[in-house]
């Protein structure tokens, strides 16, 4: 039976009807219409539905959508201020680490979750912090300098 | 050279903007009103008679809206090469795999499709199967198509020179194999597609495809439409690597779905259904033979490869062919000689992937090509360097080399790298090795026999001046070709990138036939320059015609038109503009010069729209042998690479430490997408070199049908890579340009490979190099030297048939144990 | 393929949680992480008629530094493990663990409890739970229990909790003085693997530069079951530490276990046992540098 849950996504308040057996993703996605969260495997492999959830990056389709009742979340649709793109966004198109772009998402989500934890990261926690997000294009090189650019 | 205002650069990609902020829409992104859902009823078994099929249940469902089996679906046969069609949209008599299509639903949501299918009922008569090379050529063995007997899809028998003269003229003639496992292309994007086929009889199908033009002709030829009543439009796709270049029966049951429900059909594929489709990598077992003198000159090259191919030829008559010839090049080779056989199994077909047919024949020669240096005494580098084609040369299979950036590539990586200083003098576990690749620059000829041009491009001038739209057919999947084409299309024109705006993927906009060999900056580039000559020829003809200078005394550049000799007066045509402009911002001042958007304008004012049309086909090329167009290009990419890497000896683990990779590109339109396709290139060899393979247990299913146990590089598994990009002029590619996105994976594999040995002291066989693989080569070796105890160890040259029969076997070289051995 | 269909609940507390376990009996299925149940259904291995999430238990989301004693409430993230500073100075060794265990997004789920209750021989906390000889607090409506971690799985996907049980803590002793652990997960990646072979490795000194009086090895992946190497921690006992001794009780361990292998399996049986005598060998190894170190 479907319930209607409150979530709060990229500042915006929601009510949501959702199923028991909804995942976050799926919610997100179908519902909200927020597509740039992508479905890449749906077993928390490759993490490009990753969203932060509460300020922590996780895999939106290892989470069911009830259990976001009451919660805040940030896509990647969220990402980008009233002042225009996040510096990492920038970095990203200005490092040459886009490709085919279905990680791009999560790939950013994840390196924002780092930077707002760890403004001054070493490459080390730089792969550990993207270790989450297959990217099959880059070679994540370019992703990582990238996310160093933007390092403290 | 500094010769280009938009080429030659870095550029960010025109799609970047959209695809950071999660803008860029990509086929399951999309929705229609009334969209239905499909799903797929797959074989269990490996290999079964159908005896029936009941839908009834699934049909009564609520919320079905269609249930399609071969009964509806037709049996028209399809695949890649028109040679080898051996598919239908459904099972109708055998499923032939596990995954092997029987029927499809389309209802009002997922959960109820996939509901219906599990209502499917099928009775089958299980047959007996074979899942390895062996078993499927073995006499008597089952036959999954009867126009194919032992199961051989094709096999190929080439010999080009004279190669038992030359084998008698060596002083050392080394035998060596290499397998690989099959591989998964493991795209992060699972392939879909949405088919909405309307009233008007038009069938409009979005697909995650590499292809757009043979997905039309698929469909048009399986459900009976006319190829102009089908239009396949791509949206952005994420990542291709082969495994998309080609109609699947997901595309084709989706068309047919909506074609019987009147409403747009939506189909994906799941994670597992990705590996149960295949149609990746093959597994390849090599072995090779390699005449040299003492010098380290090449005399000849005996070549015998098997596939396991899976349950249908998809790519592989192509494959087979590719494995042979690639090894033309990039060493003067004078006699060749090769048998390849492709064989069909009761496992998913296989088909293309990144650097198509060659990848593991590359891996086979170039690791024999450092043993035979080690058995010469001769660096490896050098007998590479010695053994290079130059511009100019041909193959003993008629491969032109109309550029060849091979010699800079190698001195690259080994200056780089400081190989002179490194090689030979690392300590037991660390190793230093190197390889070359080679690749084509597009396939000379298209999939299906034609005439056909391989790439059509319209750029129309916007009515109101200043912006060029460019319309391809062609994939961008991830690559980048559309900035690619942006580039070549501002640049011919003489323009700003930012005044170019690109759609590509649609077949309405013309024929390209895709992504796939390394194939578009090459041959839709040449389309775009001539589409983009094209107008601007055009504009500056208008302007002649109203300056009354002569064509050739004007230029554009950077969006500004230049007289070569006197600077004429353009008050007359500014004002005219003006005018036509009153109340706009931007108008042009007095003094500043003629503006392409001004000279656009008037062009339109003149001519009506202003369209360019470009077009390209190779010439005819190659030899007139059985098979000679497979492996021909209008050029070829050349790579080399050095690896630097350590072994943990007491667990088998290999850690890439540097790689410094260099490939001749002919001229880099985008240096920092050039890069991009090399450094990704490294990533996917590193992944298949020591980590991927796709596994099945006895009955054929797939066992790591997910990205936990079917392992790609992640971010910590990626090493350092100083890429080089070495620039060529090819004489056949726009403004010198040719491939990258393939070629650049070339080296990798055989450059781990020798530097394992190096670091390790023994010869490693078999792929994937996991730690368990390494450790007990190292095991075996030491045992075999414990044996030996303190005989005095053999100079004498080894038999060279020793490592032919077991893939797994050992090859120990004498000059390698008193450096490495414990 | 869409997860199947079950009604989800998310109890306040812990004792609502145990009366809704008791009340929904074997349909029911607890979600703490996550991030193996998500799996489980999605693959169609389980359909639970209830899902009660516990992951928002205030309560079992607690890591308290009693003295002398670590509690870790059952829904503690693997990610907060990594991060304690606390953590990685007294139990370094599971801290290892922990940095092991699937990428950074999945830590930021995974629960401590969901990686012991889930019982699978190759998870990366058991072994150095065990080698800190962990206890577990299971709880029921009526009432609490503690088990030893050495008594806990009785095989692969099973232990000896009951149906109606919640494992709500793990408590770990703090470590004696001149005491090191060490934690080794082979795989064959770099990271986010599943193992092939983990081991940990626990042992005291009686003094520095002392003999061993006391050890703990525990391998995961050889044994339906994560098991002590009794044999080569007996061998230990009442030894000074050196390369040779580490050696012996590599190879006492390697005699001891029998991991199965097929052509199917991550690895083969022979290498899995190589890798017991390397990783013991190798854990003891960094149990003894921080035995001998500061934290003693």
């Amino acid at each position: 039976m479907k319930k209607l849950i409150r979530v709060t996504v990229n500042d915006v308040a929601h009510e949501v009807a959702v199923r028991p057996n909804q995942t976050l993703v799926d919610m997100i996605r179908y519902d909200l219409g927020l597509t740039g969260t992508k479905n890449g495997c749906g077993e928390g492999d490759c993490g490009a539905c990753t969203v932060i959830l509460d300020g922590t990056p996780v895999n939106s389709c290892l989470v069911l959508a009830m259990q976001a009742d009451g919660r805040t979340i940030t896509t990647i649709e969220g990402v980008e201020s009233g002042e225009g793109l996040h510096p990492l966004q920038q970095a990203f198109i200005d490092k040459g680490a886009i490709q085919c772009g279905f990680c791009t998402p999560g790939m950013v989500l994840s390196a924002k979750s780092l930077l707002d934890e760890n403004p001054a990261p070493s490459e080390e926690e730089i792969r550990e912090g993207i270790s989450g997000n297959l990217c099959r294009c880059t070679g994540y090189l370019q992703i990582i300098d990238a996310v160093k650019s933007v390092a403290k | 050279m500094g010769a280009y205002d938009v080429i030659n650069s870095r550029a960010a990609r025109v799609d970047a903007s959209d695809k950071v902020r999660g803008r860029a829409v990509y086929v399951d992104d999309m929705k229609m009103p009334g969209m239905l859902f499909g799903a797929m009823l797959q074989s269990p078994l490996a290999h079964a008679e159908i005896l029936d099929i009941d839908t009834t249940a699934a049909r009564r469902l609520p919320g079905v809206k269609s249930v399609l089996t071969s009964k509806e679906a037709g049996l028209v046969k399809y695949g890649v090469s028109p040679a080898r069609y051996d598919e239908t949209i459904f099972c109708h008599d055998r499923v032939r795999h596990v995954g092997d299509n029987i029927a499809a639903v389309a209802a009002v949501d997922l959960d109820t499709a996939l509901e219906a299918v599990s209502l499917i009922k099928v009775e089958y008569r299980e047959l007996p199967a074979v899942f390895t090379v062996e078993e499927a050529m073995a006499e008597g063995a089952p036959v999954l198509h009867e126009a194919y007997p032992r199961n051989l899809t094709a096999e190929v028998h080439h010999e080009f020179g004279d190669v038992e003269a030359a084998f008698a003229q060596c002083d050392l003639i080394k035998t060596s194999s290499l397998v690989n496992k099959r591989q998964d292309a493991a795209f992060i994007e699972p392939p879909g597609c949405i088919a909405s086929f309307d009233y008007s009889g038009c069938l409009t199908l979005y697909s995650s495809t590499q292809v757009p033009h043979y997905l039309q002709r698929v469909v048009a030829m399986v459900l009976g439409l006319p190829v102009g009543k089908v239009r396949v439009v791509k949206p952005y796709v994420g990542g291709g690597f082969g495994p998309k270049a080609g109609a699947n029966h997901m595309d084709l049951a989706a068309s047919l779905l909506s074609m019987k429900t009147g409403k747009p059909v939506k189909m994906n594929f799941d994670r597992k259904q990705v590996f149960m489709h295949g149609r990746a990598r093959h597994q390849f077992f090599h072995t090779i033979t390699t005449g040299v003198k003492k010098d380290g000159s090449i005399m000849a090259l005996k070549h015998q490869c098997h596939l396991n191919g899976g349950a249908y030829s998809s790519f592989g008559i192509a494959t087979v062919y590719y494995s042979g010839s690639l090894l033309g090049g990039p060493y003067k080779l004078p006699a060749m000689k090769y048998d390849g056989y492709r064989v069909y199994t009761n496992l998913p077909a296989c088909g293309a992937q990144r650097g198509h047919g060659a990848v593991i024949a590359r891996a086979c020669w170039e690791q024999q090509l450092d043993m035979i240096a080690e058995e010469l005494g001769i660096d490896p580098i050098e007998l590479r360097l010695k053994n290079m084609m130059t511009v100019g040369d041909v193959t003993c299979n008629h491969l032109n080399m109309s550029s060849l950036g091979m010699k800079d590539c190698v001195e690259a990586v080994r200056d780089r790298s400081g190989w002179k200083e490194k090689k030979g003098n690392l300590p037991p576990g660390k190793g230093i090795g190197m390889s070359c690749g080679f690749f084509v620059s597009g396939a000379g000829y298209s999939i299906y026999r034609s005439e056909t041009w391989h790439g059509t491009v319209i750029i129309k001038l916007s009515e109101d001046g200043g912006t060029a739209l460019v319309y391809t057919a062609s994939a961008e999947i991830g690559q980048g070709s559309d900035t690619t084409f942006a580039m070549i299309a501002a640049e011919a024109i003489g323009i700003p990138l930012e005044w170019v705006r690109l759609e590509s993927g649609d077949t309405d906009f013309g024929l390209d036939l895709g992504a796939y060999s390394s194939r578009q900056t090459l041959m839709t580039g040449l389309a775009t320059k001539e589409a983009g000559e094209a107008v601007k020829r055009q504009v500056l003809e208008v302007l002649s015609e109203e300056l009354g200078i002569p064509v050739e005394d004007m230029d554009i550049k950077k969006g500004v038109i230049i007289f070569k000799r006197e600077t004429p007066d353009i008050t007359a045509l500014r004002t005219r503009y003006i005018k036509e402009h009153r109340g706009w911002t931007d108008n042009p001042s007095p003094d500043e010069p003629l503006s392409f958007r001004e000279a656009s304008r008037i062009a339109f004012l003149s001519r009506g729209s202003i369209v360019g049309t470009g077009k390209y086909k190779p010439p005819v090329l190659g030899g007139d042998h059985k098979g000679a167009t497979v492996g021909t290009s209008p050029a070829y990419g050349c790579s080399a690479q050095v690896v630097e890497l350590s072994v943990d000896m007491g667990t088998g683990k290999i850690n890439i430490e540097k790689i410094t990779d260099a490939h001749d590109c002919g001229l880099a339109i985008n240096r920092t997408s050039v890069e991009g396709q090399m450094i990704g290139s490294v990533s996917m060899g590193l992944g298949e070199a020591l980590f991927e393979e796709v596994k099945f247990d006895d009955k054929g299913r797939v066992l790591n049908g997910d990205l936990a146990e079917y392992k790609i590089p992640r971010a910590l598994d990626m090493p350092a890579v100083e890429p080089v990009i070495v620039e060529s002029d090819e004489p056949n590619g726009p403004f010198g340009a040719k491939e990258v996105g393939e070629g650049a994976i070339m080296p990798a594999i055989p450059a781990i490979l020798n530097a394992a040995y190096d670091a390790i002291g023994v010869r490693i066989f078999e792929l994937p190099l996991k730690p368990e693989r390494v450790y007990q080569a190292i095991k075996q070796y030491n045992q075999k030297l414990a044996k030996q105890g303190a005989e005095e160890m053999s100079s004498a040259k080894r038999d060279g048939n020793l490592c032919t029969k077991d893939a797994q076997a050992i090859d120990i070289s004498s000059q390698k144990m008193n450096v490495k051995g414990k | 393929m869409s997860l199947p269909e079950f009604d989800f609940h998310a109890p306040e507390g812990v004792d609502q949680a145990c009366r809704m376990l008791s009340d929904y009996g074997a349909g029911a299925r607890i979600f703490a992480g996550g991030t193996d149940l998500m799996l489980d259904m999605r693959r169609k291995r389980i359909s639970p008629e209830h899902v009660i999430s516990i992951a928002a238990i205030e309560e079992l989301k607690r890591l308290d530094f009693a003295p002398g004693m670590l509690k870790i409430g059952g829904c503690v993230t693997v990610a907060r493990i990594v991060k304690s500073k606390e953590i990685a100075l007294k139990w370094g060794a599971l801290c290892a663990g922990a940095k092991a265990l699937g990428s950074c997004l999945v830590r930021n789920l995974a629960t401590v409890g969901g990686n012991i209750v889930s019982a699978r021989p190759a998870a990366d906390l058991p072994p150095s739970l065990m080698v800190y000889s962990a206890s577990l607090v299971l709880k029921k409506t009526t009432g609490e229990r503690i088990v030893s971690m050495d008594d806990f799985f009785t095989g692969t996907g099973t232990t000896v909790m009951a149906a109606d049980e919640i494992l709500t803590e793990i408590r770990l002793a703090e470590p004696p003085p001149h005491s090191g652990a060490g934690y080794i997960n082979l795989g064959i990646r770099n990271a986010c693997d599943i193992n092939i072979l983990n081991v940990a490795s626990h042992i005291v000194l009686d003094r520095p530069g002392g003999v061993i009086n006391d050890a703990r090895i525990v391998m995961g992946c050889v044994a339906p079951t994560h098991v002590r190497a009794l044999a080569a921690e007996k061998l230990l006992m009442g030894e000074k530490p050196s390369e040779a001794l580490f050696e012996r009780a590599g190879e006492a361990a390697m005699k001891a276990s029998s991991p199965r292998g097929s052509a199917y399996s991550r690895a083969s049986a022979e290498y899995k046992k190589d890798m017991v005598k390397e990783l013991t060998m190798r854990t003891l190894g960094i149990a003894l540098k921080e035995a001998s170190g500061s934290r003693s």
